[in-house]
């Protein structure tokens, strides 16, 4: 005889079964989704205070100025700049490293700063950074310059010029050493030539006594260069990120001519003419028309014109 | 033939009941969610306004510093070069350039009848608005010296006493 005794698998049971995996489903999902949307949430906001906290870092009457900046936990830093609109702009984002779920998510919101022009790695990685920040000035100061590493990366001076020397020293620039060749230089360190090639960064200065010459970075291409604030600007950021940004000051710079061009021309019945509003035009269109950094070398001449009649008036326009 | 199905009354009921526990349990998730958006989006919101608010902040103490701003001819951290500034106003393209809803400058001393500085006014007057929208939050300030060209006695720099106040983009 057969055993009729057995479980009878109701209808209700297949009810609950279902809908309790489709809820335990849902509640799995919305969890996972509701930790990764925090991420992105906490990465925004990063991204936004970051660049709040380098505000105070911009120079006002100093030459240079270094700081650190320090996460609570390992953090990739996205540096973008993009050229569209009139001052073109800073884009910063964040990721940070996390023991749940994925280790490294996409970046949170990117925030975007019209007047931060910030000079690194498209991506920086690390727990603490090094801030470094110097105008830009031709011939008027232009803008401030940040620069960021990873506390842990180290660049090799190999005969710098006297100026760059000192303002590492003075500054005591964390990851900087300067050497009289490569093989005095600290291993894994980025070396950085300015006699001689063959180092990560070769910097070819012209004869002049400024800073002024040009950049080249292994398998990137050659960038130009006028001042210091500039030649850091080449060594820290990738050729992209430098001529993106050296296309964004200049538009800066032709603005700021056109405002100098309306101070020249308001003060002029006051007394105090300066007769520079047919450079600063000039000057105020070239800027504007640059998009490479090679015509950086043209610009610096009508500069040196602009500064040297400036700093011959009785009534200085800047 | 005469095909009739019959249904169990108790069976009926009970499916009945699963699906009212099924629709409850649904709009009580529903509920649960929406409390938390909003919950969520207004805690972003405050965020995102408080960090605007102290972008302004950390602004505002900056701008005197900036090329647009400053006054160059004597190293002076916190002189703004008023001429400069009259001029400023009036060019459209720096309206979004520092993220801000409000930047006005404010003479305060020697003190002067409240009105805004056009090129036809100027220097008797007292405020210059650079950005003006209408709805703002709370102004951060800062005190600044006002310098400017005068042409007076052969011409001279006149510094004044002044305030600039910023205050961050609405996010609404």
């Amino acid at each position: 005889m057969m055993n009729k005794r057995g479980f009878e698998f109701s209808f209700a049971w297949l009810f609950a079964i279902i809908v309790g995996a489709v809820i335990i489903f849902l509640a799995i999902y919305a969890s996972t989704k509701l930790v990764k949307t925090q991420r992105e949430v906490q990465d925004t906001e990063l991204g936004k205070e970051l660049g709040i906290i380098l505000n105070p870092i911009e120079t006002g009457l100093e030459t240079a100025q270094a700081s650190k900046i320090s996460f609570s936990s390992e953090t990739r830093i996205f540096n973008e700049c993009k050229t569209i609109s009139t001052f073109g702009s800073q884009r910063i984002s964040t990721a940070t490293k996390s023991g749940i779920g994925e280790e490294w998510q996409s970046p949170g919101e990117q925030s975007t700063f019209y007047n931060k022009y910030i000079f690194s790695e498209s991506i920086a990685e690390g727990k603490d950074f090094v801030t470094f920040s110097k105008p830009f000035e031709m011939p008027f100061k232009v803008a401030n310059l940040i620069y960021i590493w990873p506390l842990g990366d180290s660049y090799c001076l190999i005969n710098p010029p006297g100026e760059i020397e000192d303002e590492v020293s003075d500054l005591s620039l964390d990851g900087f050493s300067i050497a009289a060749k490569a093989s005095e230089c600290p291993q894994d360190s980025k070396k950085i030539c300015f006699t001689g090639t063959g180092c990560d960064i070769d910097i070819t200065l012209d004869a002049s006594k400024k800073i002024s010459g040009s950049a080249k970075k292994k398998n990137a291409d050659r960038v130009y260069f006028e001042s210091s604030s500039l030649l850091y600007g080449a060594i820290f950021a990738d050729s992209r990120t430098y001529e993106c940004q050296l296309e964004r000051l200049m538009r800066r710079t032709s603005e700021l001519s056109g405002l100098y061009y309306s101070k020249s021309a308001f003060l002029a019945p006051k007394g105090c003419s300066s007769n520079l509003e047919a450079d600063l035009i000039t000057y105020a269109n070239q800027t504007l028309s640059t998009n490479s950094s090679i015509d950086i070398r043209s610009i610096a001449l009508i500069s040196e014109n602009i500064r040297r009649r400036n700093n011959e008036l009785n009534c200085k326009l800047f | 033939m005469n095909l009739t199905a019959s249904y169990s009354k108790k069976a009926q009921l009970k499916i009945q009941q699963m699906a009212f526990v099924l629709a409850a349990i649904i709009i009580f998730f529903a509920i649960v969610s929406i409390l938390y958006l909003s919950i969520s989006l207004r805690g972003l919101r405050g965020a995102a306004s408080s960090l605007n608010e102290q972008e302004a902040s950390e602004l505002v103490r900056k701008l005197a510093s900036t090329p647009e701003f400053s006054f160059e001819q004597n190293d002076c951290s916190n002189c703004i070069d008023l001429d400069k500034v009259l001029l400023l106003k009036s060019r459209q393209s720096y309206k979004e350039f520092w993220n801000l809803d409000f930047l006005k400058i404010e003479k305060v001393y020697p003190s002067q009848a409240s009105l805004e500085c056009e090129k036809s006014n100027y220097p008797d007057c007292s405020t210059i608005t650079i950005i003006g929208k209408e709805d703002f939050g709370s102004p951060k300030s800062a005190f600044v010296s006002l310098c400017r060209w005068e042409q007076e006695k052969g011409g001279y720099t006149k510094c004044e006493l002044g305030v600039i106040y910023a205050s961050g983009k609405d996010i609404n």
